[in-house]
């Protein structure tokens, strides 16, 4: 491993040795610069992947900083520095305390990194575990709730399950291909000719596993439970990041494969599930955090449609709709977080009045609201928009139906949100004002979630790099 | 300059709310201001549109920009009106000085959310109206949806709530399936941008038009609306603050009636064809249910709400004669009916202000206490019953021509029945309210107009005379895009649906070449 290799993997290491002295300072100096210095390696990482030309990759290590994994490791990074800023207030007003949080935070997106800049099954695994595993501590960190707690052990055991099923997978894969190189693998499904059974059956598994990062019907059980319980930042973190990182895990894929044919049944019943269950089952929810869940089941629903109409431009459709998605769900998140003083606004009833009462909260959730919605002028109309597009040019037709069909059903219970935070009289109930930093946050999110809405066009450009 | 100007008159909403958000919270007279100096800069900003107006059948003022660029997709910021949508967008900035001035006292409570929503509404119909890009065009459809809901969700009466909600999912439903069609319509033209001139001269299959039109009539018949997807409408406009009936009304319902004549009609001419038996009866039905359920209301604003619904099935049936007469007359008519209508909704705010009651019943013989109110009732009732002289008459009576004209003789026979209906139910109405015994204590110290409402309402009634003396410069403007739209909507049917005969109904001659209507 030369100078120029470490060079070449550079923002993986800065993610990598910021966690680990964000950890070893939070003992010399507790509670201190923290989330600044998280923040501030964040903000490197993607200032080196956005600054740096490009470079070969390292074979030894199976990494390499495409664009692809450039682009997705600045969108997790941003993501993150947003949770930070976030966490901060609220895990303060909750009593969370340590540099647990912003080291494991930052460990996350080395291993959100990792995986996006995978070209072979091994770090694609330990990527996507290792992300994992930090949601395992970020979920159950306000260790003193039992809500947490509970939280933090369903993920565990569901997530232990699937990373079963994922391994399990890959080792099938490795079994009927002799190798675990990603190109070479997928590429051995299109080739014409019988399909080899072993490497079927290990993608089948993989899928299985990767539903359930991604909480696909029927594999999204875990996810109103883990979101209702875990802290609102953290579930702002998991329900983007950590989500965009399962997909970017079928951007690596699908593409290669060239033809997704012999995956295409299973990834149509897993859309059409998660598109009609989730919207459904989101109708009936009184929760907000636990709404958000059957939403965000909902919208990988159709983030799947879009994986699945890659020859109508599917896949860039997917990666631009994470990027809404992304936007959308922190701010609604961010926007619970931000109102959360000793306890977070349960019930969508809580946020009555809060529209007049805390204006600019109240104006970032309904904004995401309406995003989330479908609804113009924001990033989730132009987002949904393209997946619309590629799959009825993908000639998914009945599906992209259904869905445009569900999207309106969705409108039912996004609008319910806004009704509550406008149409109806305040109940004094939250009183948490929101601090400088979380109104970075919101501000941020929010200006994504227009500015893609307006002008979606230079980030189309940016995908059309790696993707079509 | 000239290509600037739609773009500017667009926009300049936006600066107002952007004034506004920086007014504090409680200077409302500051607030209230604000918003009408825009929307009155925005209406003078609109006239050159007039005067600068050639008449003749070409898109004019035209911008164009690219906008998005990606992928498949090339969209453009692409403005532009002719003679269908000149009016429309004058009718648009020339309404939305009244509704704001209608609000000053009506509006107490949250008066910049309310301006800034009322400015935003106006960006939406104007881009709408502009819209020569179909993916630009869509957007704004559905921006307007925004504002109008918060508008009768926020202010509205005891359901409005309930009336937002159901507003908004309708008139969504509707559209997503619009979306649906244009998207397949786009790679059905092979690609390229969204410039609506080039949707029209495709020439496609009769299955797709059907698919394709079907989507889109949908979503505008929910706006129109037409019959059976009218319901949200009564409720909406019951609901709805005066300020949002009378935009709603005036405005927001010509959405559905514009997107016929510019996009069902011209881009999928052989289903529309295919189709005109079952929307016109859908428009008779409109008119004579909505006239008789207008009949039995005991709330004044239903009952307009009602009548609304029985003008915009006539307008639907002039258009659908598909001929000069008809076509011109559905036009001016939707222009008669956003001033009448309009006018309509301000008289039952006035009242309502006055008695916080709109029951028919609370009401008899306000003319004498208050006689300016009586005169001006009198005049816009008449406009909306259509009695020759003022301007709902030459609407009416060109429709039922065209319609008489056309192969939709028997439908024009049965809706000249609503013609009558709307007079018993107006007249009715105006009688119970205006006439009789002053017999109920509360009603005998009312007010009779203020110098702000005989303000209101005085552009609207010269409007109503001008309009109904002097049509003319209304529909010279009008009509070689009227016999543009007439022309691509007989034109392509030629050339889709003679080969397949059996599919046109008897006694229509398809060959006449449609230059013979001028």
């Amino acid at each position: 491993m030369s100078i120029t290799d470490i060079w070449s993997i550079m923002p993986l290491l800065l993610l990598a040795v910021g966690a680990l002295s964000v950890l070893l300072l939070g003992a010399v100096m507790p509670g201190r610069f923290g989330t600044g210095i998280g923040v501030v390696t964040l903000l490197g990482a993607s200032l080196w992947c956005i600054l740096t030309p490009s470079q070969a990759g390292v074979p030894t290590l199976g990494v390499s900083l495409t664009p692809f994994a450039r682009f997705f490791t600045v969108l997790f990074s941003l993501t993150a520095a947003v949770v930070l800023l976030l966490s901060r207030g609220y895990n303060a007003r909750r009593a969370i305390r340590g540099e647990e949080y912003p080291a494991t935070v930052l460990f996350a997106v080395f291993g959100m990194a990792v995986l996006s800049a995978a070209a072979n099954f091994l770090p694609l695994f330990l990527g996507l575990e290792g992300l994992t595993f930090a949601f395992y501590f970020l979920v159950a960190i306000d260790r003193e709730r039992p809500e947490s707690g509970e939280a933090g052990l369903k993920y565990l055991l569901m997530g232990a399950v699937a990373a079963a099923f994922t391994a399990f997978g890959i080792a099938l894969i490795y079994a009927g291909t002799g190798s675990l190189d990603v190109p070479s693998v997928m590429g051995a499904l299109s080739q014409s000719g019988k399909v080899n059974p072993l490497l079927l059956a290990g993608l089948g598994f993989l899928l299985a596993g990767i539903a359930f990062k991604i909480s696909l019907v029927p594999a999204h059980l875990w996810t109103p439970d883990v979101y209702q319980g875990a802290p609102a930042p953290v579930v702002a973190f998991l329900s983007t990041a950590s989500k965009g990182a399962a997909v970017a895990f079928l951007l690596l894929l699908l593409p290669a494969a060239g033809v997704v044919e012999p995956l295409r049944i299973p990834l149509w019943g897993l859309s059409l599930l998660s598109m009609v269950v989730g919207n459904l089952a989101a109708l009936l929810q009184r929760n907000l955090k636990r709404m958000l869940a059957y939403s965000a089941i909902a919208q990988m629903g159709y983030v799947t449609l879009a994986l699945l109409s890659g020859k109508g431009g599917g896949y860039g459709a997917a990666a631009f709709y994470l990027v809404a998605y992304t936007a959308m769900n922190l701010a609604a998140f961010g926007a619970v977080a931000s109102l959360t003083e000793e306890v977070e606004p349960g019930e969508v009833e809580d946020y009555r009045g809060l529209g007049y009462t805390r204006p600019f909260q109240g104006g970032v959730l309904a904004l995401a609201m309406f995003a989330l919605a479908g609804i113009p002028p924001t990033a989730g109309f132009v987002g949904k928009f393209f997946i619309f597009a590629a799959a009825l040019r993908g000639g998914e037709i009945a599906l992209a139906v259904i869905g445009i069909l569900t999207a309106v059903v969705s409108v039912y219970y996004y609008l319910r949100v806004v009704v509550n935070l406008y149409m109806r009289a305040d109940t004094g109930n939250v009183t948490a004002s929101g601090t400088l930093p979380e109104m970075v946050a919101l501000i941020c999110a929010a200006a994504v979630i227009l500015f893609l809405g307006i002008y979606p066009g230079p980030l189309l450009e940016l995908i059309g790099m790696f993707a079509r | 300059m000239n290509d600037t100007i739609l773009s500017l008159m667009t926009f300049t909403p936006l600066i107002g709310v952007l004034i506004l958000f920086f007014i504090p919270k409680d200077s409302h007279a500051i607030q209230r201001g604000v918003a009408f100096a825009t929307a009155l800069a925005t209406f003078f900003i609109s006239l050159p549109l007039v005067t600068g107006f050639v008449t003749n059948a070409e898109y004019q003022f035209v911008k164009s920009v690219p906008w998005i660029a990606a992928g498949p997709f090339q969209m453009n910021y692409h403005v532009g009106i002719d003679g269908i949508s000149l009016w429309l967008v004058i009718l648009t900035t020339f309404i939305m000085p009244i509704a704001i001035l209608s609000t000053w006292t009506a509006v107490e409570e949250k008066v910049k959310e309310y301006m800034i929503c009322l400015l935003l509404l106006e960006v939406g119909m104007l881009g709408a109206f502009i819209s020569l890009d179909l993916f630009l065009f869509y957007i704004f459809w559905e921006v307007m949806l925004i504002p109008m809901y918060f508008i009768i969700g926020i202010w509205g009466g005891k359901q409005k709530i309930y009336a937002a909600v159901k507003f908004f999912i309708y008139t969504m439903a509707g559209s997503v399936l619009m979306l649906v069609a244009l998207i397949a319509l786009y790679f059905k033209a092979g690609g390229g941008d969204f410039n609506l001139t080039r949707f029209y001269a495709l020439s496609l299959d009769p299955a797709t038009q059907t698919w394709m039109f079907l989507a889109f009539a949908f979503a505008f018949a929910i706006k129109v609306p037409l019959f059976p997807v009218h319901t949200w409408l009564p409720l909406a406009h019951t609901e709805a603050p005066t300020a949002g009936s009378v935009i709603l009304a005036a405005i927001l319902l010509k959405m559905g009636t514009y997107g016929y004549v510019r996009f069902a009609i011209p881009l999928f001419p052989s289903a529309s064809e295919q189709f005109t038996p079952l929307l016109a009866t859908l428009s008779v039905i409109g008119v004579i249910y909505a006239s008789l359920v207008a009949m039995v209301q005991e709330d004044v604003k239903k009952l307009v709400a009602y009548s609304s619904v029985a003008h915009l099935g006539f307008v639907m049936l002039g258009i659908y004669a598909l001929n000069q007469q008809g076509v011109a007359g559905g036009m001016l008519q939707m222009l008669n009916h956003g001033v009448s209508t309009g006018a309509l909704f301000l008289i039952v705010g006035f009242i309502y202000e006055r008695r916080h009651t709109r029951l028919i019943s609370d009401f008899g013989g306000l003319s004498k206490q208050m006689p300016i109110f009586a005169t001006i009732f009198m005049i816009v009732t008449f406009s909306s019953i259509g009695l020759p002289g003022t301007n709902g008459f030459v609407g009416e009576f060109l429709v039922l021509i065209g319609a008489f004209e056309s192969n939709l003789r028997w439908y024009a026979v049965v809706a000249s029945s609503g013609v009558i209906l709307s007079a018993v139910y107006m007249l009715w109405m105006f009688q119970r309210v205006m006439f009789g015994e002053l017999d109920n204590p509360k009603n005998k110290t009312l007010p009779d107009l203020n110098a702000r409402e005989i303000a209101i309402m005085l552009p609207l009634v010269a409007l109503i005379f001008v309009m109904g003396i002097y049509p003319t410069p209304f529909i010279d403007k009008m009509a070689p895009a009227i016999d543009r739209v007439i022309q691509q909507g007989k034109m392509k049917q030629v050339a889709a649906v003679v080969p397949q005969m059996p599919m046109v109904a008897p006694g229509v001659d398809v060959t006449v070449p449609p230059a013979v209507h001028k």
